[in-house]
Protein backbone atom coordinates (compact mmCIF):
# COMPACT_ATOMS: atom_id res chain seq x y z
CA UNK A 1 0.00 0.00 0.00
CA UNK A 2 1.49 3.54 -0.74
CA UNK A 3 1.49 5.74 1.80
CA UNK A 4 1.11 9.71 1.06
CA UNK A 5 3.42 12.71 2.41
CA UNK A 6 -0.40 13.75 4.54
CA UNK A 7 -0.50 10.76 6.21
CA UNK A 8 3.28 10.42 7.03
CA UNK A 9 2.67 13.84 9.00
CA UNK A 10 -0.36 12.38 10.55
CA UNK A 11 1.54 9.77 12.12
CA UNK A 12 5.19 11.94 12.93
CA UNK A 13 2.75 14.05 15.08
CA UNK A 14 0.93 11.12 16.17
CA UNK A 15 3.95 9.82 17.65
CA UNK A 16 5.68 13.07 19.05
CA UNK A 17 2.10 13.66 21.10
CA UNK A 18 2.77 10.05 22.23
CA UNK A 19 6.37 10.14 23.19
CA UNK A 20 5.69 13.65 25.01
CA UNK A 21 8.89 14.85 26.68
CA UNK A 22 11.04 11.97 25.75
CA UNK A 23 10.03 12.67 22.02
CA UNK A 24 14.06 12.85 20.26
CA UNK A 25 14.23 13.08 16.03
CA UNK A 26 16.09 9.81 16.62
CA UNK A 27 13.26 8.32 18.18
CA UNK A 28 10.32 9.39 16.40
CA UNK A 29 11.95 8.44 13.53
CA UNK A 30 11.94 5.01 14.59
CA UNK A 31 8.32 4.99 15.89
CA UNK A 32 7.34 5.64 12.52
CA UNK A 33 8.94 3.48 10.57
CA UNK A 34 7.37 0.55 12.81
CA UNK A 35 3.95 2.22 11.90
CA UNK A 36 4.51 2.68 8.18
CA UNK A 37 5.57 -1.09 7.88
CA UNK A 38 2.72 -1.87 9.77
CA UNK A 39 0.01 0.06 7.75
CA UNK A 40 0.61 -1.98 4.94
CA UNK A 41 -0.39 -5.32 6.35
CA UNK A 42 -3.05 -7.37 5.74
CA UNK A 43 -4.22 -10.64 7.08
CA UNK A 44 -1.83 -13.15 5.52
CA UNK A 45 -3.63 -15.79 3.69
CA UNK A 46 -3.68 -19.54 4.85
CA UNK A 47 -3.71 -21.76 2.07
CA UNK A 48 -3.06 -24.76 3.93
CA UNK A 49 -4.95 -24.92 6.78
CA UNK A 50 -5.69 -27.46 8.02
CA UNK A 51 -8.77 -29.63 8.18
CA UNK A 52 -10.12 -30.62 11.67
CA UNK A 53 -9.06 -34.74 10.80
CA UNK A 54 -7.67 -36.73 7.48
CA UNK A 55 -10.63 -38.68 7.50
CA UNK A 56 -12.26 -38.72 3.75
CA UNK A 57 -15.03 -40.26 2.00
CA UNK A 58 -14.07 -42.44 -0.46
CA UNK A 59 -17.85 -43.29 -2.92
CA UNK A 60 -17.74 -45.11 -6.04
CA UNK A 61 -20.21 -46.93 -8.02
CA UNK A 62 -20.93 -48.49 -11.51
CA UNK A 63 -21.72 -51.38 -13.38
CA UNK A 64 -19.99 -54.46 -11.34
CA UNK A 65 -17.42 -55.97 -13.03
CA UNK A 66 -13.78 -57.89 -11.04
CA UNK A 67 -11.38 -55.86 -9.99
CA UNK A 68 -13.12 -52.41 -9.00
CA UNK A 69 -12.21 -52.38 -4.94
CA UNK A 70 -8.64 -54.11 -6.29
CA UNK A 71 -8.10 -51.56 -8.85
CA UNK A 72 -8.53 -48.66 -6.01
CA UNK A 73 -6.91 -50.19 -2.84
CA UNK A 74 -3.65 -50.62 -5.20
CA UNK A 75 -3.51 -46.88 -5.82
CA UNK A 76 -4.61 -46.24 -2.51
CA UNK A 77 -1.94 -48.04 -0.63
CA UNK A 78 0.64 -46.66 -3.35
CA UNK A 79 -0.53 -43.36 -1.73
CA UNK A 80 0.05 -44.77 1.93
CA UNK A 81 -3.62 -44.30 2.35
CA UNK A 82 -5.28 -46.25 5.48
CA UNK A 83 -8.77 -48.05 4.99
CA UNK A 84 -10.69 -47.15 8.00
CA UNK A 85 -13.99 -48.86 7.28
CA UNK A 86 -15.53 -50.29 3.55
CA UNK A 87 -18.87 -51.58 2.87
CA UNK A 88 -20.45 -52.35 -0.47
CA UNK A 89 -23.78 -52.64 -1.92
CA UNK A 90 -25.05 -54.61 -5.29
CA UNK A 91 -28.07 -54.30 -6.87
CA UNK A 92 -28.03 -55.70 -10.26
CA UNK A 93 -25.69 -55.00 -12.75
CA UNK A 94 -24.88 -52.18 -10.26
CA UNK A 95 -22.27 -52.21 -7.53
CA UNK A 96 -21.88 -49.10 -4.60
CA UNK A 97 -18.63 -48.75 -2.85
CA UNK A 98 -18.37 -46.49 -0.02
CA UNK A 99 -15.11 -45.92 1.95
CA UNK A 100 -13.59 -44.04 4.56
CA UNK A 101 -9.81 -43.81 4.31
CA UNK A 102 -7.11 -41.36 6.37
CA UNK A 103 -4.35 -39.53 4.13
CA UNK A 104 -2.91 -38.43 7.73
CA UNK A 105 0.01 -40.40 6.89
CA UNK A 106 0.38 -39.77 3.67
CA UNK A 107 2.89 -37.95 1.72
CA UNK A 108 0.47 -36.82 -0.99
CA UNK A 109 -2.56 -34.25 -0.30
CA UNK A 110 -6.23 -34.81 -1.07
CA UNK A 111 -5.66 -33.21 -4.72
CA UNK A 112 -2.89 -35.51 -5.41
CA UNK A 113 -4.76 -38.63 -4.50
CA UNK A 114 -8.00 -37.04 -6.34
CA UNK A 115 -5.93 -37.10 -9.71
CA UNK A 116 -4.60 -40.38 -8.45
CA UNK A 117 -8.37 -41.57 -8.33
CA UNK A 118 -9.47 -39.87 -11.67
CA UNK A 119 -6.93 -42.03 -13.29
CA UNK A 120 -8.25 -45.36 -11.74
CA UNK A 121 -11.94 -43.81 -12.59
CA UNK A 122 -11.08 -43.38 -16.08
CA UNK A 123 -9.56 -46.80 -16.39
CA UNK A 124 -12.04 -48.81 -14.80
CA UNK A 125 -15.00 -46.86 -16.47
CA UNK A 126 -16.27 -46.21 -13.13
CA UNK A 127 -17.05 -43.07 -10.58
CA UNK A 128 -15.10 -41.96 -8.00
CA UNK A 129 -15.89 -39.36 -5.69
CA UNK A 130 -12.99 -38.56 -3.00
CA UNK A 131 -15.14 -35.63 -0.25
CA UNK A 132 -14.11 -34.43 3.02
CA UNK A 133 -15.71 -36.32 5.95
CA UNK A 134 -16.91 -32.77 7.25
CA UNK A 135 -19.13 -32.12 4.51
CA UNK A 136 -21.21 -35.67 5.37
CA UNK A 137 -21.13 -34.47 9.31
CA UNK A 138 -22.43 -30.86 8.90
CA UNK A 139 -25.02 -32.59 6.50
CA UNK A 140 -26.19 -35.71 8.50
CA UNK A 141 -25.17 -34.78 12.44
CA UNK A 142 -26.33 -32.43 14.66
CA UNK B 1 -19.33 -47.11 9.70
CA UNK B 2 -20.28 -43.70 10.69
CA UNK B 3 -22.41 -42.91 8.54
CA UNK B 4 -26.09 -44.43 6.66
CA UNK B 5 -24.92 -45.44 3.33
CA UNK B 6 -27.93 -43.70 2.41
CA UNK B 7 -26.68 -40.50 4.28
CA UNK B 8 -23.84 -40.50 1.81
CA UNK B 9 -25.50 -41.20 -1.38
CA UNK B 10 -27.81 -38.68 -0.67
CA UNK B 11 -25.17 -36.22 -0.66
CA UNK B 12 -23.32 -37.48 -3.52
CA UNK B 13 -26.78 -36.93 -5.32
CA UNK B 14 -27.45 -33.41 -4.88
CA UNK B 15 -23.92 -32.10 -5.65
CA UNK B 16 -23.91 -34.65 -8.68
CA UNK B 17 -27.04 -34.50 -10.13
CA UNK B 18 -29.48 -32.27 -8.65
CA UNK B 19 -27.33 -28.88 -8.64
CA UNK B 20 -26.71 -28.52 -5.41
CA UNK B 21 -23.85 -25.93 -4.91
CA UNK B 22 -22.81 -22.84 -3.25
CA UNK B 23 -23.82 -20.01 -5.61
CA UNK B 24 -21.43 -17.64 -4.01
CA UNK B 25 -18.70 -16.87 -2.04
CA UNK B 26 -18.89 -13.12 -1.65
CA UNK B 27 -15.89 -11.43 -0.03
CA UNK B 28 -16.66 -8.07 1.35
CA UNK B 29 -14.46 -5.71 1.14
CA UNK B 30 -14.65 -1.83 3.01
CA UNK B 31 -12.90 0.79 1.09
CA UNK B 32 -13.17 3.93 3.52
CA UNK B 33 -9.94 4.59 4.12
CA UNK B 34 -9.08 4.87 0.35
CA UNK B 35 -10.36 8.22 0.06
CA UNK B 36 -8.10 10.85 -1.19
CA UNK B 37 -8.28 14.48 -2.38
CA UNK B 38 -6.86 13.64 -5.74
CA UNK B 39 -8.65 10.84 -7.55
CA UNK B 40 -5.38 9.42 -8.94
CA UNK B 41 -4.77 8.38 -5.65
CA UNK B 42 -7.99 7.31 -4.82
CA UNK B 43 -7.98 5.33 -7.86
CA UNK B 44 -4.87 3.54 -6.95
CA UNK B 45 -5.86 3.12 -3.20
CA UNK B 46 -8.74 1.26 -4.24
CA UNK B 47 -7.31 -1.03 -7.13
CA UNK B 48 -4.03 -2.00 -4.62
CA UNK B 49 -6.58 -2.84 -1.47
CA UNK B 50 -9.07 -4.89 -3.88
CA UNK B 51 -6.45 -7.01 -5.19
CA UNK B 52 -4.74 -7.28 -2.02
CA UNK B 53 -7.50 -8.93 -0.48
CA UNK B 54 -8.99 -10.36 -3.13
CA UNK B 55 -5.85 -11.94 -5.20
CA UNK B 56 -6.39 -15.37 -3.61
CA UNK B 57 -9.90 -15.63 -4.06
CA UNK B 58 -10.68 -17.48 -6.48
CA UNK B 59 -8.04 -19.89 -5.74
CA UNK B 60 -9.49 -20.39 -2.21
CA UNK B 61 -12.57 -21.10 -3.23
CA UNK B 62 -11.58 -23.36 -5.94
CA UNK B 63 -9.47 -25.91 -3.45
CA UNK B 64 -12.45 -25.89 -0.88
CA UNK B 65 -14.42 -26.83 -3.76
CA UNK B 66 -12.27 -29.57 -4.30
CA UNK B 67 -12.09 -31.13 -0.95
CA UNK B 68 -15.51 -31.21 -0.41
CA UNK B 69 -16.71 -32.07 -3.32
CA UNK B 70 -19.38 -29.16 -3.52
CA UNK B 71 -19.20 -26.58 -6.87
CA UNK B 72 -18.96 -22.86 -5.85
CA UNK B 73 -20.63 -21.38 -8.48
CA UNK B 74 -19.37 -18.00 -8.41
CA UNK B 75 -16.58 -16.27 -6.47
CA UNK B 76 -17.48 -12.73 -6.40
CA UNK B 77 -16.39 -9.16 -4.15
CA UNK B 78 -18.19 -6.55 -2.88
CA UNK B 79 -17.48 -3.16 -1.43
CA UNK B 80 -18.89 -0.48 0.51
CA UNK B 81 -21.20 1.41 -1.25
CA UNK B 82 -19.16 4.04 -3.46
CA UNK B 83 -21.38 7.19 -2.79
CA UNK B 84 -20.09 6.93 0.74
CA UNK B 85 -16.36 7.34 0.83
CA UNK B 86 -15.81 9.22 -1.95
CA UNK B 87 -18.80 11.89 -1.84
CA UNK B 88 -16.80 14.60 -3.02
CA UNK B 89 -16.50 13.62 -6.39
CA UNK B 90 -18.28 14.30 -9.19
CA UNK B 91 -20.12 12.42 -11.50
CA UNK B 92 -16.84 12.55 -14.07
CA UNK B 93 -14.94 10.69 -11.44
CA UNK B 94 -17.49 8.68 -10.22
CA UNK B 95 -17.19 6.55 -13.60
CA UNK B 96 -13.60 6.52 -13.21
CA UNK B 97 -13.86 4.79 -9.92
CA UNK B 98 -16.12 2.59 -12.12
CA UNK B 99 -13.48 1.88 -14.62
CA UNK B 100 -10.78 1.01 -12.03
CA UNK B 101 -12.95 -1.26 -9.89
CA UNK B 102 -13.59 -2.90 -13.14
CA UNK B 103 -10.25 -3.23 -13.76
CA UNK B 104 -9.53 -4.94 -10.29
CA UNK B 105 -11.84 -7.31 -10.68
CA UNK B 106 -10.37 -8.38 -14.07
CA UNK B 107 -6.77 -8.47 -12.38
CA UNK B 108 -8.42 -10.85 -9.47
CA UNK B 109 -10.65 -13.49 -11.61
CA UNK B 110 -13.72 -12.73 -11.04
CA UNK B 111 -16.95 -12.21 -12.89
CA UNK B 112 -18.54 -9.50 -10.90
CA UNK B 113 -18.19 -6.71 -8.37
CA UNK B 114 -20.92 -5.29 -6.31
CA UNK B 115 -20.99 -2.28 -4.16
CA UNK B 116 -21.37 1.38 -6.99
CA UNK B 117 -24.00 1.84 -4.04
CA UNK B 118 -26.25 4.76 -2.98
CA UNK B 119 -28.44 4.60 0.00
CA UNK B 120 -30.90 7.53 -0.64
CA UNK B 121 -33.93 6.83 1.43
CA UNK B 122 -34.57 9.39 3.39
CA UNK B 123 -32.84 12.03 0.82
CA UNK B 124 -29.47 12.62 -1.27
CA UNK B 125 -25.89 14.39 -0.43
CA UNK B 126 -24.02 15.78 -3.48
CA UNK B 127 -22.33 13.30 -4.13
CA UNK B 128 -24.94 10.47 -4.16
CA UNK B 129 -26.70 12.77 -6.99
CA UNK B 130 -24.13 12.63 -8.78
CA UNK B 131 -23.42 9.08 -8.23
CA UNK B 132 -27.02 8.04 -9.54
CA UNK B 133 -26.18 9.94 -12.50
CA UNK B 134 -23.30 8.26 -13.21
CA UNK B 135 -24.71 5.09 -13.12
CA UNK B 136 -25.87 4.99 -17.24
CA UNK B 137 -22.07 5.75 -18.40
CA UNK B 138 -20.59 3.55 -15.68
CA UNK B 139 -22.48 0.51 -16.13
CA UNK B 140 -22.13 0.75 -19.86
CA UNK B 141 -18.38 1.78 -19.67
CA UNK B 142 -17.43 -1.22 -17.50
CA UNK B 143 -18.03 -5.04 -17.91
CA UNK B 144 -18.31 -6.56 -14.21
CA UNK B 145 -19.42 -3.76 -12.09
CA UNK B 146 -22.98 -3.78 -10.60
CA UNK B 147 -24.84 -0.92 -8.88
CA UNK B 148 -27.54 -0.58 -6.42
CA UNK B 149 -29.71 2.21 -5.15
CA UNK B 150 -31.73 1.84 -1.70
CA UNK B 151 -34.82 4.53 -2.29
CA UNK B 152 -36.77 3.08 0.23
CA UNK B 153 -37.23 1.65 4.14
CA UNK B 154 -40.01 1.17 6.61
CA UNK B 155 -38.06 3.68 9.13
CA UNK B 156 -37.55 6.39 6.62
CA UNK B 157 -40.75 5.67 3.64
CA UNK B 158 -40.38 5.87 0.41
CA UNK B 159 -38.33 8.00 -1.57
CA UNK B 160 -40.05 9.23 -4.58
CA UNK B 161 -37.06 11.66 -6.32
CA UNK B 162 -35.12 9.04 -6.22
CA UNK B 163 -37.61 6.44 -7.84
CA UNK B 164 -38.48 8.84 -10.79
CA UNK B 165 -34.86 9.56 -10.99
CA UNK B 166 -33.65 5.60 -11.03
CA UNK B 167 -36.74 5.38 -13.28
CA UNK B 168 -34.96 7.61 -16.03
CA UNK B 169 -31.55 5.92 -15.15
CA UNK B 170 -32.86 2.47 -16.31
CA UNK B 171 -34.00 4.31 -19.61
CA UNK B 172 -31.08 5.91 -20.54
CA UNK B 173 -28.74 2.41 -19.55
CA UNK B 174 -31.37 0.30 -21.61
CA UNK B 175 -30.52 2.71 -24.67
CA UNK B 176 -26.83 3.17 -23.68
CA UNK B 177 -26.46 -0.85 -23.71
CA UNK B 178 -29.07 -1.44 -26.58
CA UNK B 179 -26.58 -3.79 -28.40
CA UNK B 180 -26.79 -6.50 -26.29
CA UNK B 181 -30.80 -6.24 -24.57
CA UNK B 182 -29.92 -3.38 -22.53
CA UNK B 183 -27.87 -5.49 -20.42
CA UNK B 184 -26.55 -2.98 -18.13
CA UNK B 185 -30.10 -2.58 -16.50
CA UNK B 186 -29.35 -6.41 -15.89
CA UNK B 187 -26.82 -4.94 -13.33
CA UNK B 188 -28.78 -2.35 -11.58
CA UNK B 189 -31.03 -3.12 -8.81
CA UNK B 190 -33.24 -0.67 -7.58
CA UNK B 191 -34.26 -1.86 -3.03
CA UNK B 192 -36.35 -1.09 -0.33
CA UNK B 193 -34.83 -2.26 2.87
CA UNK B 194 -31.80 -3.08 1.47
CA UNK B 195 -29.71 -6.08 3.72
CA UNK B 196 -26.08 -4.66 3.95
CA UNK B 197 -24.72 -8.39 3.90
CA UNK B 198 -26.03 -9.82 0.86
CA UNK B 199 -23.77 -11.66 -1.15
CA UNK B 200 -26.15 -12.00 -4.09
CA UNK B 201 -24.91 -9.80 -6.86
CA UNK B 202 -26.24 -7.62 -8.73
CA UNK B 203 -27.42 -6.47 -5.15
CA UNK B 204 -24.59 -6.70 -3.22
CA UNK B 205 -22.13 -4.47 -1.52
CA UNK B 206 -20.49 -4.34 2.26
CA UNK B 207 -22.46 -2.59 4.41
CA UNK B 208 -21.00 0.61 6.25
CA UNK B 209 -21.32 -1.74 9.94
CA UNK B 210 -19.46 -4.70 8.22
CA UNK B 211 -15.79 -5.19 9.27
CA UNK B 212 -12.56 -4.33 7.46
CA UNK B 213 -13.25 -7.69 5.74
CA UNK B 214 -15.20 -10.40 5.72
CA UNK B 215 -16.76 -13.67 3.55
CA UNK B 216 -20.49 -14.08 3.01
CA UNK B 217 -21.90 -17.01 1.76
CA UNK B 218 -25.00 -17.47 -0.89
CA UNK B 219 -26.25 -20.76 -1.02
CA UNK B 220 -28.65 -22.22 -3.64
CA UNK B 221 -29.93 -25.20 -4.21
CA UNK B 222 -33.96 -25.24 -5.39
CA UNK B 223 -33.07 -28.70 -7.87
CA UNK B 224 -32.72 -30.58 -4.30
CA UNK B 225 -35.73 -29.16 -2.36
CA UNK B 226 -37.64 -29.89 -5.71
CA UNK B 227 -36.69 -33.82 -5.82
CA UNK B 228 -37.68 -33.53 -2.07
CA UNK B 229 -41.17 -32.54 -2.91
CA UNK B 230 -41.44 -34.32 -6.00
CA UNK B 231 -40.74 -37.56 -3.76
CA UNK B 232 -42.69 -36.54 -1.10
CA UNK B 233 -46.19 -37.23 -3.33
CA UNK B 234 -49.40 -36.73 -2.38
CA UNK B 235 -48.47 -35.37 1.30
CA UNK B 236 -50.51 -32.72 3.22
CA UNK B 237 -49.14 -29.16 3.78
CA UNK B 238 -47.66 -30.12 7.21
CA UNK B 239 -45.75 -32.85 6.02
CA UNK B 240 -44.68 -30.57 2.64
CA UNK B 241 -43.67 -27.69 5.08
CA UNK B 242 -41.20 -30.39 7.16
CA UNK B 243 -40.02 -32.33 3.78
CA UNK B 244 -38.43 -28.68 2.39
CA UNK B 245 -37.34 -27.59 5.66
CA UNK B 246 -35.37 -30.94 6.37
CA UNK B 247 -33.89 -30.48 2.61
CA UNK B 248 -32.82 -26.66 3.06
CA UNK B 249 -31.13 -27.44 6.09
CA UNK B 250 -29.02 -29.93 5.04
CA UNK B 251 -27.92 -27.72 2.33
CA UNK B 252 -27.57 -24.91 4.56
CA UNK B 253 -25.17 -26.80 6.93
CA UNK B 254 -22.73 -27.44 3.93
CA UNK B 255 -23.15 -23.49 3.33
CA UNK B 256 -22.18 -23.06 6.52
CA UNK B 257 -19.11 -25.60 6.43
CA UNK B 258 -17.89 -23.82 3.00
CA UNK B 259 -18.12 -20.76 3.95
CA UNK B 260 -15.84 -21.13 7.23
CA UNK B 261 -13.19 -23.04 5.06
CA UNK B 262 -12.84 -20.33 2.67
CA UNK B 263 -12.80 -17.54 5.21
CA UNK B 264 -10.00 -19.74 7.03
CA UNK B 265 -8.04 -20.03 4.31
CA UNK B 266 -7.93 -16.13 3.49
CA UNK B 267 -7.92 -15.69 7.50
CA UNK B 268 -10.90 -13.17 7.84
CA UNK B 269 -13.59 -13.82 9.42
CA UNK B 270 -16.75 -15.69 7.93
CA UNK B 271 -20.08 -13.29 7.80
CA UNK B 272 -23.42 -14.59 7.39
CA UNK B 273 -24.87 -17.73 5.27
CA UNK B 274 -27.76 -16.23 2.89
CA UNK B 275 -30.05 -19.06 2.64
CA UNK B 276 -31.44 -18.68 -0.42
CA UNK B 277 -33.07 -21.05 -2.99
CA UNK B 278 -31.36 -18.64 -6.13
CA UNK B 279 -32.65 -20.81 -9.78
CA UNK B 280 -30.80 -20.89 -12.75
CA UNK B 281 -31.58 -21.21 -16.21
CA UNK B 282 -30.78 -24.75 -16.13
CA UNK B 283 -33.01 -27.36 -15.74
CA UNK B 284 -34.38 -28.75 -12.69
CA UNK B 285 -32.82 -25.79 -11.12
CA UNK B 286 -35.95 -23.98 -10.76
CA UNK B 287 -38.53 -22.46 -8.58
CA UNK B 288 -41.20 -22.35 -10.88
CA UNK B 289 -40.69 -25.76 -10.96
CA UNK B 290 -40.79 -26.47 -7.15
CA UNK B 291 -44.46 -24.30 -6.98
CA UNK B 292 -45.78 -26.62 -9.84
CA UNK B 293 -44.38 -30.04 -7.77
CA UNK B 294 -46.29 -28.38 -4.66
CA UNK B 295 -49.56 -28.63 -6.67
CA UNK B 296 -50.37 -25.80 -9.13
CA UNK B 297 -50.70 -26.11 -12.39
CA UNK B 298 -48.40 -23.49 -13.54
CA UNK B 299 -47.02 -20.60 -11.80
CA UNK B 300 -49.50 -17.62 -11.61
CA UNK B 301 -52.36 -20.35 -10.96
CA UNK B 302 -54.51 -19.09 -8.09
CA UNK B 303 -52.84 -20.46 -4.84
CA UNK B 304 -49.00 -19.63 -6.25
CA UNK B 305 -48.72 -16.76 -3.83
CA UNK B 306 -49.62 -19.45 -0.62
CA UNK B 307 -47.48 -22.23 -2.07
CA UNK B 308 -44.73 -19.49 -2.55
CA UNK B 309 -45.02 -18.24 0.91
CA UNK B 310 -44.99 -21.71 2.32
CA UNK B 311 -41.76 -22.43 0.42
CA UNK B 312 -40.02 -18.99 1.73
CA UNK B 313 -41.11 -19.80 5.15
CA UNK B 314 -39.76 -23.04 5.52
CA UNK B 315 -36.18 -22.37 4.04
CA UNK B 316 -35.93 -19.25 6.22
CA UNK B 317 -36.79 -21.31 9.55
CA UNK B 318 -34.52 -24.58 8.32
CA UNK B 319 -31.70 -21.68 7.92
CA UNK B 320 -32.03 -20.44 11.62
CA UNK B 321 -31.78 -23.64 12.93
CA UNK B 322 -28.82 -24.62 10.16
CA UNK B 323 -26.60 -21.52 11.36
CA UNK B 324 -25.66 -19.27 13.58
CA UNK B 325 -25.59 -16.38 11.59
CA UNK B 326 -28.15 -16.57 8.89
CA UNK B 327 -28.56 -12.60 6.84
CA UNK B 328 -28.68 -11.06 3.45
CA UNK B 329 -31.91 -11.97 1.35
CA UNK B 330 -32.43 -15.53 2.73
CA UNK B 331 -35.35 -16.75 0.93
CA UNK B 332 -36.87 -17.82 -2.53
CA UNK B 333 -36.19 -15.67 -5.58
CA UNK B 334 -37.97 -15.63 -8.54
CA UNK B 335 -36.33 -13.90 -10.99
CA UNK B 336 -38.00 -14.75 -14.23
CA UNK B 337 -35.02 -15.15 -16.92
CA UNK B 338 -32.67 -17.08 -14.65
CA UNK B 339 -35.67 -19.52 -13.96
CA UNK B 340 -36.98 -22.55 -17.07
CA UNK B 341 -40.40 -22.79 -14.85
CA UNK B 342 -40.93 -19.19 -14.51
CA UNK B 343 -39.74 -18.51 -18.64
CA UNK B 344 -42.29 -21.26 -19.42
CA UNK B 345 -45.11 -19.38 -17.24
CA UNK B 346 -45.04 -16.22 -19.16
CA UNK B 347 -44.29 -17.76 -22.46
CA UNK B 348 -47.44 -19.36 -22.40
CA UNK B 349 -49.48 -16.10 -20.76
CA UNK B 350 -50.16 -17.92 -17.54
CA UNK B 351 -47.89 -15.57 -15.65
CA UNK B 352 -48.65 -11.56 -15.59
CA UNK B 353 -46.32 -9.01 -13.68
CA UNK B 354 -49.05 -8.15 -11.30
CA UNK B 355 -49.52 -12.01 -10.38
CA UNK B 356 -45.97 -11.64 -9.87
CA UNK B 357 -45.90 -8.61 -7.62
CA UNK B 358 -48.33 -10.20 -5.55
CA UNK B 359 -45.83 -13.36 -5.46
CA UNK B 360 -43.15 -10.52 -4.53
CA UNK B 361 -44.71 -9.74 -0.96
CA UNK B 362 -43.86 -13.91 0.13
CA UNK B 363 -40.81 -13.96 -1.88
CA UNK B 364 -37.18 -12.73 -0.89
CA UNK B 365 -36.61 -9.84 -2.80
CA UNK B 366 -38.83 -8.81 -5.26
CA UNK B 367 -39.19 -7.93 -9.20
CA UNK B 368 -36.34 -9.19 -10.66
CA UNK B 369 -34.55 -10.08 -14.15
CA UNK B 370 -38.35 -9.06 -15.52
CA UNK B 371 -38.43 -7.59 -18.95
CA UNK B 372 -40.53 -4.96 -20.74
CA UNK B 373 -41.53 -3.51 -24.17
CA UNK B 374 -38.34 -1.16 -24.82
CA UNK B 375 -41.50 2.10 -24.83
CA UNK B 376 -42.41 0.90 -21.67
CA UNK B 377 -42.36 5.19 -20.34
CA UNK B 378 -40.27 6.24 -17.31
CA UNK B 379 -43.25 7.26 -15.48
CA UNK B 380 -44.30 3.64 -15.83
CA UNK B 381 -41.52 2.55 -14.41
CA UNK B 382 -41.27 4.44 -11.73
CA UNK B 383 -44.61 3.40 -10.87
CA UNK B 384 -43.70 -0.84 -10.36
CA UNK B 385 -40.72 0.54 -8.27
CA UNK B 386 -43.08 2.81 -6.23
CA UNK B 387 -45.49 -0.14 -5.88
CA UNK B 388 -42.68 -2.39 -5.02
CA UNK B 389 -41.43 -0.33 -2.50
CA UNK B 390 -44.53 -0.50 -0.88
CA UNK B 391 -44.81 -3.78 -0.63
CA UNK B 392 -41.58 -3.99 1.52
CA UNK B 393 -42.16 -0.35 3.24
CA UNK B 394 -45.29 -1.92 5.00
CA UNK B 395 -44.45 -5.71 5.28
CA UNK B 396 -40.48 -4.53 6.60
CA UNK B 397 -39.04 -6.46 4.48
CA UNK B 398 -36.22 -6.06 1.46
CA UNK B 399 -38.26 -5.81 -1.90
CA UNK B 400 -36.36 -4.52 -4.98
CA UNK B 401 -36.54 -4.26 -8.69
CA UNK B 402 -34.20 -5.04 -11.28
CA UNK B 403 -36.56 -4.51 -14.70
CA UNK B 404 -35.07 -4.63 -18.33
CA UNK B 405 -36.78 -2.31 -20.57
CA UNK B 406 -35.53 -3.76 -23.47
CA UNK B 407 -34.29 -1.01 -26.27
CA UNK B 408 -36.59 -1.87 -29.36
CA UNK B 409 -38.09 -5.15 -28.25
CA UNK B 410 -42.02 -5.81 -27.73
CA UNK B 411 -44.45 -8.16 -26.21
CA UNK B 412 -43.93 -11.90 -27.26
CA UNK B 413 -40.17 -11.43 -28.06
CA UNK B 414 -37.40 -12.93 -26.33
CA UNK B 415 -33.77 -11.93 -25.39
CA UNK B 416 -31.19 -14.70 -24.71
CA UNK B 417 -28.16 -12.91 -22.64
CA UNK B 418 -26.41 -16.04 -21.85
CA UNK B 419 -25.07 -17.89 -19.12
CA UNK B 420 -26.68 -17.23 -16.00
CA UNK B 421 -28.96 -14.31 -16.80
CA UNK B 422 -31.17 -16.41 -18.91
CA UNK B 423 -33.48 -15.56 -21.55
CA UNK B 424 -36.01 -12.56 -20.76
CA UNK B 425 -39.43 -12.59 -22.10
CA UNK B 426 -40.55 -9.27 -22.44
CA UNK B 427 -43.77 -9.34 -20.12
CA UNK B 428 -47.04 -6.98 -21.15
CA UNK B 429 -47.19 -3.93 -19.26
CA UNK B 430 -50.14 -2.32 -18.11
CA UNK B 431 -51.11 0.77 -19.87
CA UNK B 432 -52.35 3.23 -17.93
CA UNK B 433 -50.34 6.35 -17.18
CA UNK B 434 -49.00 7.05 -13.58
CA UNK B 435 -47.53 10.46 -14.17
CA UNK B 436 -49.86 12.20 -12.39
CA UNK B 437 -48.94 10.60 -9.23
CA UNK B 438 -45.11 9.68 -9.40
CA UNK B 439 -44.46 12.91 -10.16
CA UNK B 440 -46.05 14.68 -7.64
CA UNK B 441 -42.16 13.89 -6.40
CA UNK B 442 -41.31 14.34 -2.47
CA UNK B 443 -41.32 11.72 -0.16
CA UNK B 444 -44.62 9.04 0.73
CA UNK B 445 -43.94 9.26 4.63
CA UNK B 446 -42.97 6.27 6.45
CA UNK B 447 -45.75 3.91 8.06
CA UNK B 448 -46.69 3.43 11.54
CA UNK B 449 -44.97 0.55 11.54
CA UNK B 450 -41.75 2.45 11.87
CA UNK B 451 -42.42 3.68 15.32
CA UNK B 452 -41.50 0.70 16.94
CA UNK B 453 -39.70 2.78 19.86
Amino acid sequence: MRINEEEIRKLTLQAIEELGDKATPDLVKQVVEKSVTNLGKIPEGNDSADFSSGRIILTSFGINHPGIIAGITTSLSEHSVDIRDLSQKILGEFYTMIMIIDISNSPNDLREIQEAMNAVSEKLKVKIYLQHEDVFRYMHRI
Amino acid sequence: MNYEFEEILETIRMTEIEHFDIRTVTLGISLRDCVDRNLEVTKQKIYEKITKYGKHHVQYAEAVEAEYGVAIANKRVAVTPISIPFDTYKMDDFVEIAKVLDKAAVEIGIDYLGGFAALVQKGFTRGELELIKSIPYALSETQHICSNVNVASTKAGINMDAINMMADVIKSLAEKTKDRGSIGCAKLVVYCNVPEDNPFIAGAFHGVTEPEVVLNVGISGPGVVLEAVKEAGNCDMNTLADVIKKTAFKITRAGELIGNKVAEKHGIPFGIVDVSLAPTPAKGDSIGDILKAMGVEDVGAPGTTAALAMLNDSVKKAGLMASTSVGGLSGAFIPVSEDQGMIQAVEAGHLSLEKLEAMTAVCSVGLDMVAVPGDTPADTIAGIIADECAIGMINDKATAVRIIPIYGKKVGETYDYGGLLGAAPVMPVSDLSSQGFVQRGGKIPAPTRSLTN
